[in-house]
């Protein structure tokens, strides 16, 4: 509210994604992301990997990958840069790569594992490009697992735990692609559970 | 290809058919335009009368069932797995879904759209045939999978009644009207009337050449074209159709249809050249329709009575008897008699309902032991347990009242059709075995927490219960319980494997059949005990090991634990044809003097039996090294 009262410009797929909140959307996106650490201000995002749920479904077609070519911190940090060169997946700087996610995202709403930290990483760099917050609902994975389980002590679960506890077959998930569809599963399994329209 | 999902998606496929027969290209193309479904046990992607969904589907992981509805049974016609299509009407038909498919495990599935597809059967005919073929052998019209058959092993899926009819065999007119072909036609009918017989086979030397049925006399005498003074050769049907002596129902009604005749002549070998045996006409197909299976579930559902009951089982034990005689599978008959059972068991509580009123609470008749697993030929012990909901404490007592009534009248209905209820007390009539859901689960979790100890004498039977009546949802939460506790049970399975090494060997010392020693069976062999009983507990104690759910019959228990444990495959696959052998003889005995067929005469065997017999309990020795190698037995040795 108070970027628009300073009449802060914005660029022009920000306005777009923006016009695109008025309306509320029937599509989910789950939200991985690989970080270098747990620091937003500090780490950067290596990978993204994002898929569609519509219709209680898994759209294998509407889904997104991106690889973020962190060369600043990379250098900074003395890392080569050998397993983005091995990768067949799409490469971006890191500008370019949010700006895709943001038109990818549109107006679905977020399915995250921790999304609050997902969400502020994200905030980080967009802020760099003058932007500001991702304004979609988010939901956190975790919280829903914890509401059908009725547990509400501080035990922890990883994405792996929760597919398992939902009888989910077991699959590795070493990008954050494969990552995404895993929690679309327990997205759908939830969503069911919970009964959330 | 920068979607790596669908890279990993065409990746599966492409160890399936019909998916295999495509280029990688057209595979992730494909494999971009699927849509993930997950499905939870129980329910359904698809029901008949569904409209058809513009894809089909690929099971992903899990298992889903496809069945058909005929004749108010539903019939399971597929079991699509892991990798395997299902839903493929959109190409083929027009018309709505004809058959139902559900989850059996959670499953994950890939939708692929139709108009994706399409292009690719067009230009491949293996592909083409593939789906052709599976669509034929999942689909409802009995004439599109004439020929194709049904997938069969293991008697896993039930027997469609048209199945049945091709080694259901006949009972038919054994003494025909004989008649030479000089006599004049009034002679041969008067003949007719006096016997009340719609046919006369005309005959030289006992060889038929001919038959005169009631058609012909109404065609062609009530007619005027002959007088009733003409010889009976002028107006016989000839030559006359032969049958050999063990045709089948369906053959015999294949045979009058394509001959558009009402009457076969059967001859020693089947030709026209040997001697008239009998006469097949079309009332002898009726009267073998009444006794099949999907006929007698149908009377059974319609009976007023524990009489009525009883008669349609007696009808049942022929048609069990033929299909020994003919060879037909034990596993097979088992499937079906299990069927039968269950039917006339939720006849009787239906009756006794009926008469007392509605429960109070919902409740599950189980059926455990014998007919539990689905090995019930015979009438032999009935043993059961009902399982009712939770009620407040102060209402319990009425109850339980009530349920112990409904349990009474129910086996006293059982014991009327011929299910022995005096000898063993494992039976929903005793307070013991009717209790509320909570009382059962407290029941087994001690059963299986602390097995042996003081009166704690666990009834192994009881574990291979069998919804027989009642909510579903009560199974699956003792089903949920009993495998919890499967997770640490050491102590229960050393307790089953001392149990099961514990009944009564076959052989002396010497190598020689150990009989009864003394009592009424003096001399006897026990087959029950000595040979039956120690397989089913090895089977189960297998299985529960394996938390192996949902089979409970012993062959299909041990053909199972052949495909987990390769290692000791033959010595399971030698178990389940043992028990099979055994059944037989028992079976086979008991039909014989109606008894139960537990105690078999050694002496009245074949010597070629009496072998077999020997050799059959080689397996059940390899089978305790197994048990002793597994489970660390001596706390209760």
């Amino acid at each position: 509210m108070l970027d628009w009262l300073k009449n802060k410009k914005y660029p022009e797929f920000w306005n777009t994604y923006l016009q695109l909140q008025e309306e509320k959307s029937a599509r989910y996106v789950t939200l991985s992301v690989q970080t270098t650490g747990l620091n937003p201000q500090k780490d950067v995002i290596l990978t993204i990997g994002c898929v569609a749920v519509v219709n209680n479904e898994l759209v294998i077609r509407d889904s997104f990958e991106i690889i973020l070519l962190q060369y600043i911190y990379n250098h900074d940090n003395g890392f080569s840069n050998e397993f983005i060169i091995e990768s067949k997946m799409p490469k971006s700087p890191q500008s370019e790569g949010l700006q895709k996610l943001v038109e990818y995202i549109g107006n679905a709403t977020i399915i995250g594992h921790r999304v609050d930290f997902d969400l502020e990483i994200i905030y980080v760099g967009l802020e760099k490009m003058d932007c500001g917050k991702l304004r979609n609902e988010a939901f956190d994975l975790e919280i829903m697992f914890k509401k059908w389980k009725e547990s509400s002590d501080d035990k922890k679960f990883t994405i792996e735990e929760i597919a398992q506890a939902l009888k989910l077959p077991k699959n590795d998930t070493d990008s954050t692609i494969e990552e995404a569809y895993a929690m679309g599963l327990c997205f759908l399994k939830l969503k069911k559970y919970l009964r959330i329209d | 290809m920068t979607n790596s999902l669908a890279s990993r998606i065409s990746e599966f496929l492409s160890f399936y058919t019909p998916f295999s027969e495509l280029s990688a290209e057209d595979l992730y193309a494909i494999s971009l335009s699927v849509n993930v479904l997950t499905i939870d046990k129980n329910e359904t992607i698809f029901k008949i009368g569904d409209k058809l969904h513009d894809r089909f589907y690929v099971v992903a992981s899990g298992l889903m069932h496809i069945s058909l509805i005929s004749d108010a049974e539903e019939n399971l016609i597929d079991k699509p797995a892991v990798g395997e299509v299902f839903g493929l009407r959109p190409f083929f038909a027009k018309n709505n879904y004809a058959t139902n498919a559900k989850a059996i495990q959670d499953s994950i599935i890939f939708a692929i759209p139709v108009f994706a597809f399409k292009p690719f059967i067009a230009n491949n005919t293996k592909i083409l045939d593939f789906l052709l073929q599976n669509f034929a052998s999942s689909s409802s019209d009995s004439t599109e999978n004439l020929g194709l058959g049904f997938t069969n092993e293991g008697g896993k899926t039930y027997e469609t009644q048209s199945e049945i009819q091709f080694f259901q065999s006949l009972e038919y007119n054994k003494s025909p009207l004989l008649v030479h072909s000089e006599e004049t036609v009034q002679e041969v009918a008067q003949k007719m009337s006096d016997s009340l017989v719609g046919s006369a086979l005309i005959h030289e030397s006992n060889l038929p050449i001919g038959i005169v049925t009631d058609v012909d006399l109404r065609s062609k005498i009530a007619t005027g074209r002959f007088t009733i003074t003409a010889l009976v050769k002028k107006i016989m049907s000839s030559p006359v159709i032969t049958v050999p002596e063990n045709t089948s129902l369906a053959e015999a009604q294949l045979l009058m249809l394509q001959n558009n005749v009402t009457h076969l002549c059967v001859t020693s070998d089947g030709t026209d050249k040997t001697g008239i045996v009998g006469v097949i006409s079309q009332q002898d197909l009726i009267f073998a329709q009444a006794s099949n299976p999907g006929v007698l579930i149908k009377e059974i559902k319609r009976a007023p009575n524990a009489i009525a009951l009883h008669k349609i089982r007696i009808k049942f034990e022929d048609f069990i008897q033929n299909s020994i005689q003919k060879k037909i599978p034990l596993s097979h008959i088992n499937t079906i008699a299990g069927e039968v059972n269950n039917a006339l068991i939720k006849r009787a509580i239906d009756l006794t309902i009926l008469e007392l009123g509605s429960a109070p609470v919902r409740f599950s008749w189980f059926s455990i032991g014998s007919q539990g697993r689905k090995e019930q030929l015979l009438f032999t012990d009935q043993n059961s347990f009902l399982v009712y909901e939770d009620v407040a404490a102060e209402n319990n007592l009425m109850v339980k009242e009530y349920f112990l009534r409904l349990a009474k009248k129910v086996i006293a209905i059982l014991e009327v059709v011929g299910y022995n209820a005096t000898t063993l007390p494992y039976l929903a009539s005793n307070p013991d075995w009717c209790k509320s859901y909570t009382e059962w689960v407290n029941q087994f979790n001690l059963w299986m927490n602390f097995p042996g100890e003081k009166s704690n004498v666990i009834a192994t039977l009881f574990f291979d219960y069998e919804l027989a009546f009642g909510a579903i949802e009560i199974e699956e939460q003792l089903n949920e319980v009993v495998f919890k506790n499967l997770e640490n049970a050491k102590k229960f399975y050393a307790y089953l494997g001392a149990e099961t090494l514990k009944k009564p060997a076959p052989f002396t010392f010497f190598k020689q059949f150990n009989v009864e020693e003394e009592g009424a069976h003096k001399n006897l062999f026990d087959i029950k005990n000595r040979a039956i009983l120690p397989l089913v507990d090895a089977a189960r104690l297998l299985t529960m090991s394996h938390k192996i759910k949902g089979i409970n019959n012993t062959f299909l228990r041990f053909k199972q634990l052949a495909m987990i444990e390769p290692k000791y495959a033959d010595i399971y696959l030698n178990a389940a044809e043992a028990f099979m052998f055994f059944s037989k003889l028992r079976t086979k005995e008991g039909l014989k003097n109606n008894s139960t067929g537990q105690y078999i005469l050694l002496e009245e065997l074949s010597k070629s039996d009496r072998e077999k017999l020997r050799s059959a309990f080689a397996p059940m020795k390899e089978l305790e090294e197994v048990i002793k190698n597994k489970f660390q037995l001596t706390y209760f040795m």
